[in-house]
């Protein structure tokens, strides 16, 4: 049966004990007591929720262990036996071998595949009964034990609150749990980067070739400065350059000068600019903007000059940041009380005298948290930097020149056929690592620093 | 004026002297130039969006369109062995391909056409005369015309950006009246192809929907449930801090980094006590894909319904539990209804972001060659934004225009999804 | 801009009235107003007192829906007219406001930020001089002399309104409007305030908006009653209050409403 109809019929059921219990209580004894603690419908509901939650939590655990059991059964087949030893070549045929069980008449197939097929599909049904099976009756015993509790004097509405706010604490807690999961994902595999790699190689090491690995010394070659000082480079002083510039005065021209309609077209269209996906950004960069730039290099006297320039991707990236920095700005000169502006104006200031001496100096902690959030988000951004910067890493103060990036670097150790303990690919996980703790770092700066400037005016 | 005490001090500054005059023109010059700047600013950003626009446009339209040649042909005179019989069962692709079809529809272009005839048409050509006969079988006993798309080259030369060979081609197939040229509906119906001329963006998008799909059912439950514990009921505790501290940074992390985490935790293989468990999700499939953007934008919703869920104000909570409603009550039956339209709006903003994010399924390896459309959630798949990569990165000149079309496509998704969401807003705007 | 013969009153205002889109707050109002007197505006909140105030110097500009006609001279010079310099004009007729609204800037920085756009400074020590003599003028100089460089934020809430009146006498105005400058102060830190303006009436021409009839008795030579938007009654301050013409006018000082 597949999962939608099952879980069709598993409401269903919940349904019927819904249904079932809120009649039964309808007709309750009152023995003498004017009311019950409950309502029939949470006695309804009591029923309902002790039909329907068992079997779909079992249900969500069968369908992440089911797949393993069946891949199991059919490895341990005696129609197995051909199947190669390489993890991605297996891995191909059994997935087309899950096709051709699914549409036998699938054109392009390995025989291989055929062959294992009749196994798949044995497999996956045997398993996809059991588990059926199981749910259903998990929802039947469910529903009887809870239609056995209910009675006159049962609390039913207490016992079903307390269920939702289990979920909704357990729904809170998943934040905490992901938290923990990036750490734990990034750290663990990083700590086997650095079984492999002393991490001071890592972090000081000059060096950076993942293509050609010394397995005798792999840190020789995966020394990350380059790459550090790419995404600062990029990201921290190009992006920056445009960014800053155009969402202050964005921000300042549309606060403070525009007209109400002006305020009302412009404002949304900014804010377009951050809602456009990065790919999109990525692309128009590598296909219009990377030659302009290149053509820029060559009329400037370097013939060689690279077409996967830094400063084609840190434009582009720039491009994308304005709307952050914009609002922030907007919002921080927001928070500057009326009664400053209206001051400096009163002794005459222009309105250009008043944004630059009052009022952006009484945002600025705003602004500066803005920026360092829009740094971050500069060096986390990463389509733009794997479709038009250049994988070289070299250290250069030139912006026409190329440039790698700490994203461009995991994307392209795991995009490879490397396989999954390999230092190259464990690199990744430490260049994440470090990501990870960066933008950490500048997020809890700023987000400081933002509290800090409320608190100063409220 | 003045008192002389006052002069004494001071003389009274003089507004008409040549010197201040001066100085008053020179501030508002910079009053201008100032002024100037920022509309110059607001105004090169937005004219950069325009610019994006526009080229995105002026490349990908043509991608929307197909070269189709009228391709005149004679199933039965040119040696096609099938029965009608077999083009009733669900083999007859199969017994198609193999009674030799595609080499048929390349003869009866060389005929056509003449000696370079068949290099004209499209690899996929036949695919459209095996539609064509499995509509209409009595095709197979008669002579008939198809619409078959043109190769690539031939496309580009029709654009003028071709090699001599093909563009003498185009001239001769022009005189004979040959061309057509059409709306792409393959583009919108088909999956990726080697071919540019073949392929769609149906097979990612159904990609995108089923992955989507995935995010929706987990982050909106989980974004909308922990909002209302954090606003209404968590106690002010150091556990409560905690879980507002990740909210709050989980909001800020790299994409790519839970690419990484969907990478180590559902596709990583565990070993435990001697056994090795996992991979705990299909790689590929929407369902990893899913799961892991639910975790990327269940801050966005948590955010955006707590902000809503404060905006519901104080006095109709107090109004609900004044006549008697239990605190689950209250937030189910008054506060969450009142809040809804700002929640929803949040979500679709944060599943639009979704929808345009890339890097996270590159690394989760949504990134197959998809020919035909995932069936379901554990299919391999890709997504229109990592479709858009693939394309991008491809060297056939055929794919600019494919690229930027499906890059219309994904614009043009995007644009709905976040109309809807300021509707939403706009209709439901209450003021307390 | 000064007229050839001296105008008979430093300022002068002939029919004004303010908007606020559809909303008339100020009707036909017309007001005199001379060197060396403190006038006050009086009557109860909403009456269009402060809003008729900030016409005086134009700070009504800065709302976009709020239009005013009639006419008001500076020294005889219409200030609404096309060639009047608003920036000159704000130099010329300072103000002070209701809340004490220093800069987020050291004391010194706050007194000398006008000499600065100005220009009215010729050199370093001349700007130390104007801050001083401002400073010393609003009374505050003994206070924070030995910390000029602390921040005018961090005084207390009758220091920054003397801060605030030494920022606007540092740029040497003939006309001081001041908008209720004590109303967010302490009795003892209003003492201070309307001493001050007691001081400071032989320089300026001081226009004060209160709410508070005592202050007005004890700081003002003229007063003037709005109601509603209008002018009701406009005198010598001791007439208004022990003769009041209108019976409105003697309703408000006799506490019947306001």
């Amino acid at each position: 049966m597949n999962p939608f109809a099952l879980s069709f019929l598993i409401l269903g059921l919940g349904l019927i004990g819904w249904l079932t219990a809120r009649a039964r209580a309808v007709r309750f004894d009152r023995g003498g007591a004017k009311r019950l603690h409950s309502l029939p419908a949470q006695h309804g509901w009591f029923v309902g929720m002790w039909t329907i939650l068992p079997p779909l939590l079992f249900l969500v655990v069968w369908s992440g262990i089911s797949p393993g059991l069946v891949r199991q059964t059919v490895l341990q087949s005696p129609a197995a036996a051909g199947l190669s030893d390489f993890a991605f070549e297996r891995d191909s045929v059994l997935a087309q071998a899950r096709e051709v069980a699914k549409n036998p008449y699938e054109t392009e197939a390995d025989p291989l595949a055929r062959q294992l097929a009749p196994v798949v599909r044995a497999a996956s049904r045997r398993y996809a009964w059991t588990g059926t099976a199981a749910a259903v009756l998990l929802a039947f015993a469910g529903a009887a034990f809870a239609l056995s509790r209910i009675r006159a004097d049962f609390r039913a509405r207490s016992k079903v609150e307390r269920t939702l706010m289990m979920g909704l604490l357990v729904a809170s807690l998943i934040a905490i749990f992901t938290t923990i999961g990036i750490f734990v994902s990034l750290f663990w595999e990083s700590l086997r980067f650095f079984q492999q790699v002393p991490i001071t190689q890592f972090l000081f090491g000059t060096h950076w070739s993942p293509q050609v690995i010394d397995a005798k010394d792999p840190g020789a070659s995966l020394g990350a400065v380059p790459l550090f000082w790419g995404t600062f480079f990029i990201g921290a002083v190009i992006a920056m350059l445009v960014a800053i510039p155009f969402g202050l005065m964005s921000a300042v021209y549309l606060t403070q000068y525009a007209s109400a309609t002006t305020r009302r077209w412009m404002k949304p269209t900014l804010e377009m600019l951050a809602g456009v996906p990065t790919v999109v950004y990525g692309y128009f960069a590598a296909l219009t903007v990377a030659p302009a730039v290149r053509k820029l290099a060559v009329l400037l006297g370097d013939p060689f000059a690279s077409s996967e320039s830094a400063l084609a991707a840190g434009l582009v990236m720039g491009v994308m940041i304005i709307p952050f920095v914009s609002s922030m700005a907007d919002d921080s000169l927001a928070a500057v009380p009326t009664s400053m502006r209206d001051g400096s104006l009163a002794m005459g200031a222009t309105t250009s005298e008043t944004i630059s001496r009052v009022l952006v100096p009484a945002a600025l902690p705003g602004v500066v948290a803005g920026v360092l959030l829009a740094v971050s988000r500069a060096i986390g951004e990463t389509m733009i930097v794997v479709m038009a910067a250049s994988g070289a890493a070299t250290i250069t103060l030139n912006p026409l020149q190329s440039a790698t990036t700490v994203t461009k670097q995991i994307v392209d150790l795991l995009t490879g056929e490397a396989e999954f303990d390999s230092p190259k690919t464990l690199a990744a996980f430490a260049l994440g690592l470090t990501l990870f703790v960066i933008t950490l770092l500048l997020n809890i700066v700023a987000l400081r620093v933002v509290k800090k400037y409320r608190e100063a005016y409220e | 004026m003045s008192k002389p005490a006052a002069q004494a001090e001071r003389r009274p500054t003089d507004w008409n002297s040549p010197a201040m005059q001066k100085r008053i023109r020179r501030r508002y010059a910079a009053e201008r130039r100032f002024r100037v700047l920022g509309a110059g600013a607001v105004i090169l950003s937005a004219a950069f969006l325009g610019f994006l626009l526009l080229t995105m446009v002026a490349q990908g339209w043509r991608g929307f369109t197909v070269t189709e040649l009228a391709l005149p042909i004679d199933l039965k005179a040119d040696g096609l062995k099938i029965e009608r019989s077999q083009l009733a069962t669900p083999a007859a692709d199969l017994a198609l391909a193999s009674a030799g079809l595609e080499d048929v529809v390349d003869n009866a272009a060389t005929r056509a056409f003449g000696a370079d005839g068949a290099t004209y048409l499209a690899p996929s050509a036949w695919l459209a005369v095996r539609g064509a006969v499995k509509r209409d079988p009595s095709l197979l006993e008669r002579r008939t015309t198809v619409y078959v798309p043109a190769a690539t080259g031939f496309d580009r030369a029709l654009a003028g950006d071709g090699d001599p060979a093909m563009e003498a081609g185009v001239a001769r197939l022009t005189r004979q009246g040959a061309i057509h040229r059409g709306f792409n509906w393959t583009f919108l119906s088909e999956s990726d192809s080697t071919d540019p001329v073949a392929v769609g963006v149906w097979g990612a998008l159904k990609g995108s929907l089923l992955t989507m799909a995935i995010t929706f059912l987990i982050a909106f439950p989980v974004g909308v449930l922990s909002a209302i514990y954090l606003e209404e009921y968590a106690p002010k505790n150091r556990w409560t801090d905690l879980i507002e501290v990740s909210i709050n940074n989980l909001a800020a992390v790299p994409s790519i980094i839970f690419g990484l985490l969907g990478l180590a935790m559902f596709l990583g293989t565990w070993q435990i006590g001697g056994h090795s468990f996992g991979p705990m999700l299909p790689r590929s499939a929407p369902l990893v894909g899913g799961v892991t953007l639910a975790l990327m934008i269940m801050p966005v919703i948590v955010i955006a319904s707590r902000n809503a869920i404060k905006g519901v104000p104080p006095s109709i909570r107090d109004a609900a539990l004044g006549i008697g409603a239990s605190p689950i009550q209250v937030v189910f039956h008054h506060v969450l209804p009142l809040a809804m339209p700002g929640i929803l709006t949040g979500t679709i903003i944060g599943m639009a972001r979704a929808l345009g994010e890339t890097a996270p399924l590159l690394l989760i390896g949504m990134r197959a060659f998809i020919v035909t459309a995932p069936g379901g959630f554990t299919d391999p798949s890709t997504v229109l934004p990592v479709q858009i990569f693939l394309w991008s990165d491809e060297v056939s000149r055929g794919f600019v225009e494919k690229t930027s079309a499906a890059i219309l496509v994904l614009l043009a998704v995007l644009l709905a999804m976040n109309g809807l969401a300021i509707y939403l807003r706009n209709k439901f705007e209450t003021r307390w | 801009m000064t007229p050839a013969s001296p105008a008979p009153h430093k300022m002068s205002a002939r029919g004004v009235s303010v908007f606020y889109g559809q909303k008339q707050a100020v009707k036909d109002v017309s007001i005199d107003v001379d060197m060396d007197k403190v006038t006050a505006f009086i009557g109860p909140s909403g009456c269009g007192k402060s809003t008729f105030l900030r016409t005086f110097n134009r700070m009504n500009d800065t709302i976009a829906s709020a239009r005013v006609t009639g006419e008001i001279t500076l020294d005889g010079a219409d200030i609404y007219a096309a060639d009047m310099d608003v920036v000159q004009l704000r130099a010329r007729v300072g103000m002070v406001f209701q809340k004490p609204n220093p800069f987020p800037k050291s004391i010194f920085e706050n007194v000398a930020y006008g000499p600065r756009i100005h220009g009215l400074a010729s050199s370093k020590s001349d700007l130390e001089g104007i801050v001083e003599r401002s400073l010393k003028r609003a009374g505050l100089w003994e206070e924070v002399k030995d910390r000029l460089s602390d921040s005018g934020t961090a005084l207390s809430g009758g220091q920054q309104q003397r801060l605030c009146i030494a920022r606007a006498i540092a740029v040497d105005p003939e006309v001081i409007l001041m908008d209720e400058p004590a109303s967010a102060l302490d009795p003892i830190a209003t003492a201070k305030i309307e001493e001050l303006i007691h001081e400071l009436r032989g320089r300026y021409a001081i226009v004060i908006v209160t709410h508070n009839m005592q202050q007005a008795a004890r700081v003002s030579q003229r007063t003037a009653f709005f109601h509603l938007g209008q002018l009701v009654e406009y005198g010598e301050t001791d007439n208004l209050f022990t003769a009041p013409r209108e019976e409105r006018t003697k309703d408000y000082i006799t506490g019947r409403y306001g």
